[in-house]
């Protein structure tokens, strides 16, 4: 008997659901530190929106990306018990070197940079667990290996793969279309926003509900064009400087409820 | 078992071993008890759960019992419980990199956020686990049960040496303690008696051995303790909810 595998709609809503035990219950979306750093609560649902149209949309071509070039690596090519050979393995780690070395640049902040690479991890444990044998997580568990711990000189920077890659990985290997993999990256995000404004303002919890919704709303006249990456030149470069700086000071302060 | 027993899938990484209980019970202060009884013979490494600061790393890396490199703090979005025990990705991630940044390590102690009766380490990111309650909490806390209570690999009752302040009899609430565990190990712990303390190092370093034996298997306490029914004799039965051979259901109260 053979089983089918779960449909892509199913996998993108297990990613989507915070249940899911891959680390993010720690991160507040940027949420925290743009309220410690001055950010009116009242704003909240405008600041969701502009996420969704700019720092989510990086996240997400990203993701994008990497689910195209993890598909495109074949069913056995960049692991280990391959007959592929080196030269594949590289060409491959070429690639994602390449992808990486795009989302870095258009996400300047380091504290960001560390708080993705580490969700990046959480969410490998759950592609190396619940896809052990897709090539594309294959291909992301080994080069994840060899690049953790590089110095900070690195293009890589302190190493590891940041969680868009991770989640594209996780994409090629269930299948979901590009313009899904964008919506849920952009869901993704919002909701990790308003399930941590709960624990840091008092408000109805069903408020932040619909400014989930308004913002996916805001972000799907870009989905169509972000799902259409196919090369790391293609993510867009839609940054955020005020959210940045929120975090680099946000790093260093010893009162957090939140990772980043 | 014969001491000569050799097992093939002993263990090459640190003892993971949780600390949990109620806020204030001494948690941090009993790390700093066990670094400093075993620092001399064993590398250590700390991992702090904080739910709003780092103050509980802080005060390990001022207590001056451990290089302060060794002691991290997670956070815990607000959720210690989770942090432990639902989602427990951060602590793990957070164990790996200090094993791997201070290799070999003996032991990393994985220090929870204060929270209530019900939080316990899921064996999924602890090899071990003490639960620690205090005598200024009362000498009925221990009658009133609980997963890290009744099913803790340790139990400790903290701060013995307050007990003539605050009208506890240690001697009781241990009793109390070990009747709730079925016979589990307690130590009725006092930073400042070297008796107890020597009691809670050859307890550690007992669990230690038998993990490097490879004969330590991790037990998880779950989320509902062992209780027990009183029948309409007066007589009554222990069980437990992970025994497939009992049938009995009955209502409890509901998760949380």
């Amino acid at each position: 008997m053979t089983s089918l595998p779960p449909h892509p709609a199913t996998v993108a809503l297990l990613l989507a659901d915070a249940r899911l035990p891959g680390g993010g219950h720690a991160h507040s979306a940027s949420l925290e530190p743009a309220l410690r750093g001055g950010l009116p609560p009242g704003d909240v649902p405008a600041w969701m929106v502009g996420r969704a149209t700019t720092v989510s949309l990086v996240e997400a071509g990203t993701a994008v990306v990497a689910a195209r070039l993890l598909a495109d690596a074949g069913p056995v090519a960049g692991t280990h018990d391959d007959q592929a050979g080196d030269a594949s393995v590289a060409r491959v780690d070429a690639r994602v070197d390449a992808l990486v070395r795009a989302w870095a640049a258009r996400t300047p902040s380091p504290a960001l940079r560390d708080a993705s690479r580490l969700l990046g991890r959480g969410y490998l444990r759950v592609a190396r667990t619940l896809w052990p044998d897709s090539a594309a997580v294959r291909v992301v568990s080994r080069y994840d290996a060899a690049t953790r711990g590089q110095s900070t000189g690195h293009p890589q920077g302190t190493g590891g793969l940041p969680r868009p890659v991770v989640l594209g990985a996780i994409c090629a290997a269930a299948g979901v279309a590009p313009a899904d993999v964008v919506r849920l990256t952009v869901y993704d995000d919002a909701q990790t926003a308003a399930s941590a404004l709960l624990k840091l303002e008092p408000l109805d919890p069903l408020a932040p509900a619909r400014w989930v919704l308004d913002a996916c709303a805001a972000a799907e006249e870009h989905v169509l064009r972000v799902a259409a990456c196919a090369t790391p030149e293609d993510v867009p470069a839609s940054g955020a400087p005020l959210t940045e700086g929120w975090a680099e000071a946000h790093a260093v302060t010893t009162q957090r409820l939140f990772r980043a | 078992m014969p001491e000569t027993t050799t097992f093939p899938h002993a263990p090459a990484r640190a003892l993971r071993l949780g600390v949990a209980g109620p806020v204030g019970v001494g948690k941090s202060s009993l790390i700093a008890t066990v670094c400093r009884a075993l620092a001399d013979e064993l590398a250590i490494g700390v991992i702090t759960n904080d739910i709003y600061t780092d103050e509980d790393a802080r005060f390990l890396r001022s207590a001056g019992v451990l290089d302060p490199e060794r002691i991290r703090a997670v956070e815990t979005g607000a959720c210690p419980h989770t942090a432990i025990r639902d989602d427990v990705t951060a602590n793990l991630l957070a164990a790996e990199d200090l094993e791997r940044d201070f290799a070999p390590l003996d032991l990393v102690v994985i220090e929870s956020g204060g929270d209530n009766l019900t939080a316990t380490f899921s064996p999924a990111l602890v090899d071990a686990q003490i639960f620690v309650l205090d005598v200024a909490g009362g000498g009925d806390v221990a009658r009133k049960g609980g997963p890290g209570i009744g099913r803790a690999d340790l139990l400790v009752v903290n701060k013995t040496d307050l007990a003539p302040y605050v009208g506890v009899d240690v001697a009781r609430m241990v009793d109390d303690a070990s009747a709730a565990r079925d016979g589990r190990d307690v130590v009725a712990l006092s930073r400042t008696d070297p008796a107890s303390v020597a009691a809670l190092r050859a307890w550690l370093l007992g669990v230690l051995e038998r993990f490097r034996a490879g004969a330590h298997v991790a037990q998880d306490p779950g989320p509902m303790a062992p209780h027990f029914h009183a029948d309409e004799e007066g007589r009554g039965y222990l069980h437990s909810h992970d025994d497939p051979s009992d049938g009995h259901e009955h209502a409890h109260a509901p998760a949380r």
